[in-house]
């Protein structure tokens, strides 16, 4: 049945239903709203876990690696400057292959202070060995939530869950909840291979020398590697029970396009209507949605990329000094080809702007308009402002 | 003399990787005499770090999480969670962390801990310095300390944070310091942790680091047991925040405790009676606490 | 409480399961295999090194061990330490002059350990008690049943038929009196040492199979015939001739040592008026405390000054206490005899800077003017010598081996010489050491030959002085230990408080002075306990744990009962030795 709800509540939804054990939460906006209510499901006994109100997001994500060392499945959930303030710990996570999911809400950093939308804080945990799912709305993240529980306990690697700040977190929409027994279905009950038990002693995350160290961290590669293999058979799965899936990449008229633009999040969304408008005017126009930042699905995206002429790279993120993050990783992926397509990269939407119908427009008809791109990357929508 | 009555089962084996003569090794072994064999410990980046073993080994025969620096608390809070959802209520979780992993970066998580009376047991085995990085200053050095970010004169002119205050000031259930060369009291004392299931329990275990002291290791019991007897470091429990009990009363000038250590070799006869006139303050200042009560 | 990881009872997809690489920092081996003792310099050493009050002892009492068992509570344990080396506890533990306690570390800290009175504690309970000999422990061999003549059933002639014994000698005593004891029985009054304390002793020596003849006399003719029928003679008759001062008058004075005999066989009567005793050795001492109890007024008078005076300084201390003046700097000239007692005439003395060829302080008169002083009676107590018919025989030839309390003669078969007319100290303690140092000294003779005398004692040296010990002759543990003797810096004084030293304690001084009944008291049990806790137990290992328990390594073990260095990981750190209270762990550098 369909709920109309946040997208911070879908989440929230999720994580009661996939029964998890141990949650750490610490307030952050746009976040906040997922571990309230969590707190509240736990306080009113809809949810029997623990809920620990740590006093900080390192802490948060320390709390859930030492539950998660005793084999028990946990959540926590972030933001931005939280996300920032757990880096060390989501090294730790992933060096100590621990199932964890995280709520991620995509928010910018300051300063100046800024609640709004913006990839770069997710993004800059690009290499810190999780795996990062990004949503698009409502329905997405409640699924991709209980997908990642489902990814992250078959790889042992720890699983993000990313939705915009406010157009995803913050927005009502109807969402379809599913039933505990179908979620019971889906994932079954955690069943950790290595777990702290004093009738079995033995020391965890230790000390490695460089006689073994880089042997683990081949290791992190290799799940990684694994998991781009078995996601489609884990989506099966879900699939049968809940009759929806996301796939690593969606392609939205891909086949017949001259023209890609290459969009993550809800922005998706905007550009579904203008690419729908565009192509009943005749336009090559198709979309290429990335839900799987890591591990980046370079083959698949390789794939559909590879017909078109030219590839428009709507970054909602921006790395200093370089470019946007996901035009980097696209152009990467693309490398393999010999006459591949013309990489546009166009920066909007930082810090909460909204990137409107007309911006994906301007993206479009700017990609087609010329043959080859600027130099560097293309900000669109900033106006010349006063300088102190 | 009256002998000491210490059990002879070892949680701990030989072959660590600690210094010769490590105070800290001695609070380890002591301490897991008390707690037995249902412990799993929490070591952050510490001495101890490295002491437990690297890969792959473990020094210990209870299980240990080792985790990052500024986390040892809220990690065990974590396990604690963890146990609690397997219904596994015999297991005692601890803390094990040195004085910068307390004192400094874990401070945060060790008053969120208190705060929310995880039922945890933090030790705090102080050795008055970032040993395992090569002898900083932390806030647990002393006055008078050279270290090598307090070199020359620049010694540390600044006090020891008075960290058992700080933890009886969040009102848990315990609060202790302990002290190596008190092996009876220390396991008394871990021992009387281990049974206020519960809630946050606090020990701040002395532990003697020569090699950061520039004293020779034969001494590190020596030292220890200078330090209380001096003031410098009085053994006391405090009880849900209220109630205070001294274990040892010192009558020792500090001149025996400070003379064996090269840390402080440099401070002249005014510096070394400042230090005592501060401890006799310090300690009187607790002798009133005791009679509050 | 339910949770989701109890949950399993759920079908759940078969296809697929996680056998991901899963390669973590996860320890899976002890950290025994890393041998840490190839990181050391120096390696702890178990040595129990020699404690300064059984060095000092004449006769080598183990006393650490000894105090080990008493403050554990096995008095059992003590006794059988004690008796090793010494036949006489319950007497030493009240006659002896214990040079232990003027040696003893905690000296310096506070008070030494009344280690004298903690003999005297073990040395009752074995007698009230009626604790066996443990013959097996301490018998040695066998010395092929060589016969021994012993002369003098004093406490060398005892003392040596103790130890000959149980080195497998057959010893026969002849005594010329009908008492054994010696000094002992005869010598020293009874409100220091009773009588059935000392008869108990002695029994307990002749039990083991010892024939004493008494009445015996040991004239020439004996001499010449006994060593037809004994393989050895042990020869050690005392000192019984009174000295003499060369005064004028001196017919009137009465002989102490006589006196003291007196008392012990004859109903004496009471003395009145004031008596001088002259001397200032525990002869005197003794005879002026027992006029005291016949009820004179007795005064000493000492030529040399009180801190001269070769009596014990606690006998001192009592006999004042008992009221007894002591003349000091006054020696005697001349005694003439008057109608209600006698002249006494005295020179003052003047101590002068050199001293004497004994080392003692040398005196000479001030003036030559006599003082007077009128006494009832006058005894004399400044000592005895040797009777005429031994001093030949016991003037020893050139090959004599000169022992430290033996004269070792090698005539057709060996003489030896022990007791007060060879010790330089004439002491029950060092007539044990005679007996001690015969036996020993006559078994390595017979095993090995003359040439092997002196060494063999000198193995049997503890701390290379002149205290022997039978334990180490007879191969005991003890002859692992060191000779090096603690000192008080070795001591870890962190373990040890201040606390006061604790003595039973005096009779009444109204009995005492009254009667001959013993003057001081014995430790209670937990006295006793208390007491020896407080010894320092010096260079010898009590089993505290201290070194298991501080060892930062968990490289001290305990296997069998004996504790363990695993030298494969002990780092060589030094605490062990360090927080051994005793100095019983000694560093020793690596090679």
């Amino acid at each position: 049945m369909k709920h109309v709800i946040e997208g911070s509540h879908a989440i929230s939804e999720a994580v009661k239903l996939a029964r998890v054990d141990v949650v750490s939460g610490y307030p952050i906006t746009p976040q906040t709203h997922i571990i309230e209510a969590i707190s509240e499901y736990c306080a009113n006994g809809e949810m029997k876990a623990k809920f620990i109100p740590v006093e900080s997001e390192h802490s948060a994500m320390a709390a859930v690696v030492g539950a998660a060392s005793t084999g028990v499945r946990t959540f926590t959930a972030t933001s931005s400057h939280g996300l920032a303030l757990m880096h060390e710990m989501l090294h730790w996570a992933a060096g100590a292959r621990l199932p964890i999911v995280l709520g991620e809400v995509n928010r910018a950093l300051g300063p100046g202070w800024n609640i709004w939308m913006d990839q770069s804080d997710s993004l800059a945990q690009r290499d810190t060995g999780w795996i990062q799912l990004y949503c698009e709305n409502g329905q997405e993240a409640m699924d991709t939530t209980l997908f990642a529980f489902r990814l992250a306990e078959l790889v042992n690697l720890p699983v993000m869950v990313v939705i915009d700040a406010f157009f995803v977190s913050h927005t009502f929409e109807p969402v379809a909840i599913p039933e505990q027994e179908h979620v019971d279905d889906f994932l079954p009950p955690y069943e950790p291979r290595i777990a702290l038990d004093p009738d079995n002693p033995f020391a965890l995350f230790q000390m490695a020398p460089p006689n073994v160290y880089m042997e683990m961290r081949q290791s992190i590669h290799r799940a990684m590697e694994h998991t781009l293999d078995i996601y489609h058979e884990v989506e099966n799965e879900f699939d049968a029970v809940f009759h929806r899936r996301y796939g690593m990449i969606e392609e939205i008229n891909c086949e017949n396009a001259d023209i890609i633009l290459v969009t993550t999040g809800s922005a998706t969304s905007t550009a579904r209507q203008v690419q729908m408008d565009m192509e009943k005017q005749g336009e090559r126009f198709g979309i290429l949605k990335i839900k799987t930042f890591r591990p980046f699905p370079g083959k698949a995206i390789c794939n559909a990329l590879q017909k078109a002429k030219k590839v428009a790279v709507l970054d909602r993120n921006f790395s200093f000094g370089s470019g946007g993050i996901f035009a980097q990783e696209v152009k990467g992926a693309l490398q393999v080809l010999s006459q591949g397509p013309v990489v546009f990269n166009y920066i909007a939407g930082l810090g909460g702007r909204d990137i409107t119908p007309d911006i994906i427009s301007e993206v479009y008809l700017k990609t087609r308009d010329r043959d080859l791109p600027p130099c560097g990357s293309e900000w669109l929508g900033t106006s010349p402002r006063d300088e102190n | 003399m009256q002998t000491l009555n210490i059990s002879d089962v070892d949680f701990a084996e030989p072959g660590n990787m600690s210094c010769p003569g490590c105070g800290a090794s001695i609070a380890m072994n002591l301490a897991l005499k008390a707690l037995g064999q249902d412990t799993i410990l929490v070591i952050p980046a510490c001495c101890w770090a490295i002491i437990a073993g690297p890969y792959p080994m473990s020094s210990l025969k209870v299980p240990i999480l080792h985790t990052a620096f500024p986390s040892a608390a809220v990690t065990a809070s974590g396990v604690r969670a963890g146990l609690d959802m397997k219904g596994d209520t015999k297991t005692t979780v601890v803390a094990w962390a040195g004085d910068g992993g307390s004192f400094d970066i874990g401070i945060q998580s060790l008053s969120g801990a208190a705060e929310r009376n995880d039922d945890i047991i933090f030790v705090c085995y102080d050795n008055e310095a970032y040993m395992n990085t090569g002898v900083q200053r932390s806030s647990s050095t002393p006055y008078g300390s050279r270290t090598t970010t307090t070199p020359g004169q620049g010694w540390k002119k600044t006090r020891k944070k008075n960290m058992i205050e700080i933890m009886a000031a969040h009102g848990v259930s315990y609060a202790a310091t302990a002290n190596i060369a008190y092996p009876e009291d220390l396991i008394r004392k871990f021992k009387k942790a281990r049974e206020l299931k519960g809630g946050t329990r606090f020990i701040h275990v002395y532990a003697t680091c020569t090699t950061g002291w520039g004293a020779p290791s034969e001494y590190a019991v020596k030292i220890a047991r200078l330090a209380t007897r001096c003031n410098l470091f009085p053994l006391y429990e405090v009880e849900d925040g209220i109630t205070y009990t001294l274990n040892e009363k010192g009558d020792t000038p500090v001149d025996a405790y400070l003379n064996l250590q090269g840390r402080f070799k440099h401070l002249s006869l005014e510096d070394k009676a400042g230090i005592q006139n501060q401890v006799d303050k310090d300690f009187a200042v607790l002798k009133n606490k005791l009679s509050v009560c | 409480m339910e949770s989701q990881a109890m949950i399993k009872d759920k079908p759940t997809f078969q296809g697929l399961t996680n056998n991901v690489s899963l390669y973590i920092s996860k320890s899976h081996a002890s950290s025994r295999i890393n041998k840490t003792g190839s990181w050391r310099f120096a390696r702890p050493v178990y040595e129990n090194k020699t404690a300064p009050c059984s060095a000092s002892c004449p006769a080598g009492n183990y006393i650490p061990k000894v105090v080990m068992h008493l403050s554990k509570e096995n008095i059992h344990g003590a006794f059988r330490a004690l008796i090793q080396e010494n036949p006489f506890p319950a007497t030493c533990g009240r006659v002896c002059f214990h040079t232990c306690e003027s040696a003893c570390n905690r000296g310096s800290q506070d008070q030494a350990v009344a280690f004298r009175c903690l003999e005297r504690y073990i040395g009752d309970m074995a007698i009230t008690e009626n604790f066996p000999l443990d013959a097996k422990s301490l018998a040695a061999g066998n010395a092929g049943n060589i016969k021994v003549a012993i002369l003098g059933a004093g406490p060398a002639g005892l003392s040596a038929a103790f130890f000959l014994t149980r080195l497998g000698f057959s010893c026969e005593i002849f005594e010329s009196t009908d008492k054994a004891g010696g000094v002992m029985q005869w010598g020293i009054p009874s409100h220091r040492l009773p009588k059935s304390v000392l008869d108990h002793e002695i029994q307990r020596i002749v039990n083991m199979g010892i024939k004493i003849h008494y009445n015996h006399s040991l004239d020439a003719e004996f001499m010449t015939t006994a060593h037809h029928s004994f393989g050895a003679m042990f020869i050690s008759p005392g000192l019984s001739v009174p000295l003499t001062m060369g005064i004028e008058g001196e017919s009137h004075i009465h002989q102490g040592l006589q006196l003291l005999m007196d008392i012990q066989t004859k109903d004496m009567p009471l003395k009145q008026g004031r008596v001088a005793v002259i001397g200032g050795g525990n002869t005197a001492i003794d005879v002026a405390r027992s006029l005291k109890r016949l009820g004179a007024d007795p005064v000493i008078v000492y030529r040399r000054r009180k801190q001269d005076m070769p009596a014990f300084a606690q006998e001192i201390v009592d006999t004042e206490k008992e009221g007894i003046e002591i003349i000091e700097l006054k020696s005697p000239v001349a005694v003439q005899k008057i109608d209600k007692g006698f002249i006494l005439n005295l020179v003052s003395m003047a101590p002068v800077t050199e001293k004497g060829n004994d080392g003692r302080t040398r005196v000479m008169p001030v003036d030559n003017t006599p003082e007077t002083m009128i006494f009832s009676e006058i005894y004399s107590g400044i000592g005895a010598t040797l009777h005429d018919s031994w001093k030949a025989d016991a003037d020893a030839p050139e090959s004599a081996i000169k022992l430290d309390h033996v004269d070792f003669h090698l005539k057709d078969i060996p003489f030896l010489y022990g007791g007060d007319c060879v010790n330089d100290v004439q002491s029950v303690t060092h007539a044990i050491a005679s007996g001690k140092e015969a036996a020993i000294a006559l078994s390595a003779y017979v095993d090995s030959g003359i040439d092997s005398v002196k060494k063999t004692v000198d193995i049997c040296r503890l701390g290379a002085g002149k205290a022997l010990s039978m334990e180490i002759y007879l191969q005991g543990e003890r002859r692992l230990n060191s000779d090096h003797v603690v000192t008080d810096t070795e001591i870890n004084l962190d373990y040890f408080t201040s606390t006061p030293r604790i003595e039973p304690g005096h009779i009444p001084l109204k009995t005492s002075v009254t009667s001959f009944k013993e003057v001081e008291k014995t430790f209670t049990r937990e006295a006793a306990m208390a007491e020896a806790l407080r010894c320092y137990q010096c260079g010898f290992c009590n089993e505290c744990e201290n070194c298991r328990i501080f060892c930062p390594e968990i490289s001290i073990t305990r296997q069998n009962g004996k504790k363990m260095i695993d030298l494969d990981y002990c780092k060589g750190c030094g605490v062990c030795s360090v927080e051994c209270p005793r100095n019983a762990i000694t560093m020793e550098e690596e090679k």
